[in-house]
């Protein structure tokens, strides 16, 4: 009782020193410093419409290189974790009929909703983190129902690493094109859709960008949850 | 105002209602399975107003086109193959996770399948000739 009303009183001192600080921002003011420049010239400089995906992959991509090594060691980290030599499922009950009947028609869909959301991800809102997490749902949606389904390994961890390191690669190209590293060649080199703005082929390489990183983040979590759900056999 | 926008409003109308009976639903039934049964029908049918509803109210504005009634229709239509899918998922897993149904309910035909597949099944594992593996 007395640990818990301590922890209620601190944490409403520090809910009350935040809404102090808080209160001194002017909320529904414009304050964009550096953000006026991004919506002013992220047509012209990236063809992106999105312009968060434009800032994400274009001007700050250094940020989303980190972000998919971020996954990728967490990837990394839980199989490193789980290790062992033999794992197998233990699931004993396969689901109803209903729900195995329906996973089957789904999950076709599934994916083909998560390849949209990261090949339009210089259109609409989301990109490649949200497809490829919509794509590891309908894998996750496949562990689930039935309870001898693996995912193909083998195919999986390279395609993981082959996504992730042309990434690197794209951003090489750009090194060597234009002199920075993630220097948008596509754009500003080539010129490829500067007249095609607001259309699928436009948008320099964050599609490029955003296709590699959903196939990378979609492998990637089901990886994760193939480690998960799997248990050690002792013999 | 033309009949396009009014249908829609309708529609929308429709649904608001169905999701409150359907929340009612979840206050009012007395045990897991008749919530269940309450909430989801109810909710995927408001959902189905509001989403149809939104679509055709937006085709009857000034700024609203074909594209909103199409995006509508395919979320309508997902909605309407899942949502069922998720229920059954749901009641099956509360039923065999052993939570009890509601004292006034008179037939449990499931459990008396289940009893008689189980007796089977010692039935078999009793005749040592005929018993195979576990």
């Amino acid at each position: 009782m007395l640990k818990r009303s301590l922890a209620i009183l601190t944490l409403l001192i520090i809910g009350y020193w935040l809404a102090q600080g808080l209160a001194g921002v002017p909320f529904g003011q414009d304050r964009m410093l550096v953000g006026h420049y991004y919506l002013e010239h992220v047509k012209e400089q990236t063809g992106a419409v999105n312009a968060v995906t434009a800032i994400v992959v274009n001007y700050r991509g250094f940020d989303t290189l980190g972000e998919v090594t971020v996954l990728f060691i967490a990837s990394t980290g839980v199989a490193a974790l789980l290790w062992r030599k033999k794992k197998k499922r233990s699931a004993k009950t396969e689901g109803s009929v209903v729900l195995t009947t329906g996973t089957r028609l789904l999950v076709p869909f599934v994916i083909l909703f998560g390849s949209y959301i990261f090949i339009h991800g210089h259109l609409t809102p989301g990109g490649g983190f949200p497809g490829g997490a919509t794509i590891a749902t309908g894998f996750l949606l496949l562990y689930m129902a039935f309870t001898t389904y693996e995912i193909p390994h083998r195919g999986f961890e390279k395609t993981e690493g082959i996504a992730g390191m042309s990434y690197v690669l794209v951003g090489l190209i750009g090194l060597g094109i234009g002199g920075y590293f993630l220097f948008d060649w596509i754009w500003q080199t080539w010129q490829l859709g500067t007249d095609n703005i607001g259309r699928l082929f436009s948008g320099g390489f964050i599609p490029i960008i955003y296709i590699l990183i959903g196939i990378k983040v979609g492998t990637e979590l089901s990886g994760i949850i193939d480690n998960m759900v799997k248990e050690e056999v002792s013999e | 105002m033309n009949a396009l926008t009014a249908t829609g409003e309708a529609l929308v109308l429709i649904g608001t209602f169905f999701y409150f009976l359907s929340a009612l639903g979840l206050i009012r039934m007395p045990d897991v399975y008749n919530r269940m049964q309450t909430s989801t029908k109810s909710a995927t049918l408001g959902s189905l107003g509001v989403m149809l509803g939104v679509g055709i109210w937006a085709l009857g504005t000034d700024f609203g086109n074909v594209a909103w009634l199409t995006k509508t229709i395919t979320i309508a239509i997902f909605l309407l193959l899942t949502n069922p899918i998720s229920a059954h998922t749901l009641i099956r897993a509360a039923y065999k996770s052993g939570i009890p149904l509601w004292e006034g309910s008179v037939v449990d035909r499931y459990r008396e399948h289940l009893e008689s597949r189980k007796a089977e099944v010692e039935e078999a594992e009793k005749t040592p000739e005929e018993g195979g593996e576990e």
